[in-house]
């Protein structure tokens, strides 16, 4: 093993003093001849909220495993609080600083959640709270349920308060709603947003764009080992999510000159489309306005403005697809 | 950190959740060492024979021992593995020997509470007597459990799946248990074949239990297999150290 020149970083009033809570600098990962991750690179804020948006199989699961321990990259860095996950003796001192859930956590099944929660109190050293932890991740009564009697979705709650339970400074979640049913959602992303208010450091992988529009400060797109752009979810719209469209189908409805200067038309069949880099709701409302003068009759009206899933397309030429 | 918690609180759920919660393992654990005591004790003598019982008691015992190891801790990890429970353990602060201690004090109690069963329904049912110092006896059954747990371990560290560990389990403990003393006395075998037998680490903990139990002989003069059973666990407990996977 190296010798470490400094001491590692311990307590978490020290942790608050580094700037990036995580430093991910070319991290290569080959499984067998299979490049799973080709360069990764990032930086994560203290306090932020970092998500990792791709389709199943591009390699977030991976980096996340490099970040907490689980996995070794092939080459490249990782830093989480300036410590190394890949040194044994970092990794101790992370594990009470950091709180994970995992894709699929399978518990004994006959294990009851109070007694899980006891027990990760125990790991922790810390005094156990189970009825709170049920609580706030909407398991009140449930504590005396077996994990084969719980559903899916309970036991991904169950998970989350195993990863929230010791009160971590960083907590890495990946894929922490797949499998949950509206209601759990609704819980984990109150809890990240009241994760982000309390000042703790969130990593999340995603498949679902409405999760990382919600909650993630910074998006990083990955597509096959790669991270083709980082940014907030509202600049990668504005850079990456292209025009605003309005599709109208009216009879005897031709854009005139006027309606013309708004941007871009098409017709398609019956169907006049106006692409414009202006508020399509103005558009919208010129050509309600100017079919009705016409005496022109609109059967269909439509306004499109980009959003994360336009941006993730043009970045990857893939659809993320809910439901994967 | 506080590791004795740790340990205590893990041990204590080992046998809440996969003891007294499974009634398929309690039945295996304290009913099966029982009937085969009485059936054997029957079925090897054309009626109850003491002599009989008193062979079979710490042979019983002893293949506990073994399948304790091989089932209970080797097919146990690689199932905890398969699970991906393992690599959810090892996320937290708690120490891979701590978990690991919890599992092996598991099984110790379980053991335990076998042995004092058997040599109780041997004492009242078949009159078979324990002459031997318990330190001694306590000594080295908690020896032979440290062998069989190491070895176990590398079939827990080997086996890919749990189906493997398994099939490797059961292809050692069966044989094993025939062939090491435990139910047959292999002298019963033409020569070379028990003192090929007595090679085996099962043979010689299976004998030295037997000795030092119900023959009332001393430690010292099993001296020889003793270090014998250490350098089996030792070897043990290095091979799964090296090849032990928590993912």
């Amino acid at each position: 093993m190296r010798r470490r020149q400094r001491k590692p970083l311990r307590s978490p009033a020290v942790y608050n003093l580094v700037a990036d809570a995580i430093v991910v600098e070319n991290l290569v990962k080959y499984y067998g001849d299979v490049r799973a991750l080709d360069g990764i690179t990032f930086r994560v804020r203290s306090g932020s909220i970092f998500g990792l948006l791709g389709r199943n199989g591009a390699g977030k699961t991976t980096t996340l495993e490099c970040c907490i321990g689980l996995n070794q990259p092939t080459s490249g860095k990782v830093r989480i609080a300036g410590l190394d996950p890949a040194n044994r003796r970092d990794l101790g001192t992370l594990r009470r600083l950091f709180g994970v859930q995992l894709q699929s956590t399978s518990l004994p099944e006959k294990a009851t959640a109070g007694e899980v929660l006891r027990l990760y109190a125990a790991y922790y050293s810390i005094a156990p709270h189970p009825a709170e932890m049920a609580e706030r991740v909407g398991l009140e009564g449930k504590l005396d349920r077996q994990i084969a009697q719980m559903s899916g979705g309970e036991q991904q709650r169950l998970a989350l308060a195993l990863a929230l339970q010791h009160d971590p400074e960083i907590i890495f979640l990946d894929e922490p709603t797949a499998g949950m049913d509206a209601f759990g959602r609704r819980i984990l992303w109150a809890e990240v947003e009241k994760l982000r208010d309390a000042g703790k450091t969130v990593v999340l992988t995603t498949h679902y764009i409405e999760e990382a529009q919600r909650l993630c400060d910074t998006i990083c797109v990955v597509q096959r080992g790669k991270i083709v752009a980082e940014d907030t979810p509202a600049n990668l719209i504005a850079r990456f999510g292209g025009a605003a469209r309005v599709s109208v189908r009216a009879d005897g409805f031709t854009p005139d000159l006027e309606l013309r200067s708004l941007g871009t038309w098409v017709e398609h069949s019956d169907e006049w489309q106006l692409v414009t880099g202006d508020e399509p709701g103005l558009a919208l409302a010129a050509v309600v306005t100017k079919a009705n003068q016409s005496g022109a009759t609109i059967t269909s009206l439509d306004m499109h403005r980009p959003d994360l899933e336009d941006a993730f397309v043009a970045l990857t030429g893939e659809r993320l697809g809910e439901g994967q | 950190m506080n590791l004795f918690r740790m340990f205590v609180t893990q041990t204590r759920m080992n046998f809440t959740w996969y003891f007294l919660r499974d009634g398929e393992m309690m039945f295996w654990t304290l009913a099966m060492p029982v009937f085969f005591l009485v059936l054997f004790s029957f079925a090897f003598s054309s009626g109850p024979s003491t002599r009989t019982s008193t062979f079979l008691v710490p042979g019983i015992i002893g293949a506990q021992v073994l399948s304790s190891g091989f089932w209970g801790v080797g097919v146990m990890l690689a199932t905890f593995r398969e699970k991906h429970l393992l690599r959810r353990v090892h996320l937290t602060p708690v120490p891979s020997w701590v978990f690991f201690a919890s599992l092996v004090a598991y099984r110790v109690t379980l053991l335990a509470t076998q042995a004092v069963i058997l040599i109780a329904v041997g004492a009242f049912v078949f009159h078979v007597r324990i002459n031997g110092n318990p330190a001694e006896i306590l000594f080295v059954l908690l020896l032979g459990t440290a062998t069989f747990v190491s070895l176990g371990t590398i079939i827990g560290a080997l086996a890919r799946t749990t189906e493997s560990a398994n099939n490797i389990a059961s292809i050692l403990t069966v044989p094993l248990a025939f062939l090491s003393d435990a139910y047959i006395p292999i002298d019963r075998f033409p020569q070379p074949t028990p003192d090929l037998l007595r090679l085996l680490p099962s043979t010689q903990f299976i004998e030295i239990f037997r000795a030092v139990s119900t023959a009332g002989a001393s430690l010292t003069e099993y001296s020889g297999w003793i270090i014998a059973l250490i350098v089996w666990t030792i070897a043990g407990t290095l091979i799964s150290a090296r090849t032990f996977r928590w993912t």
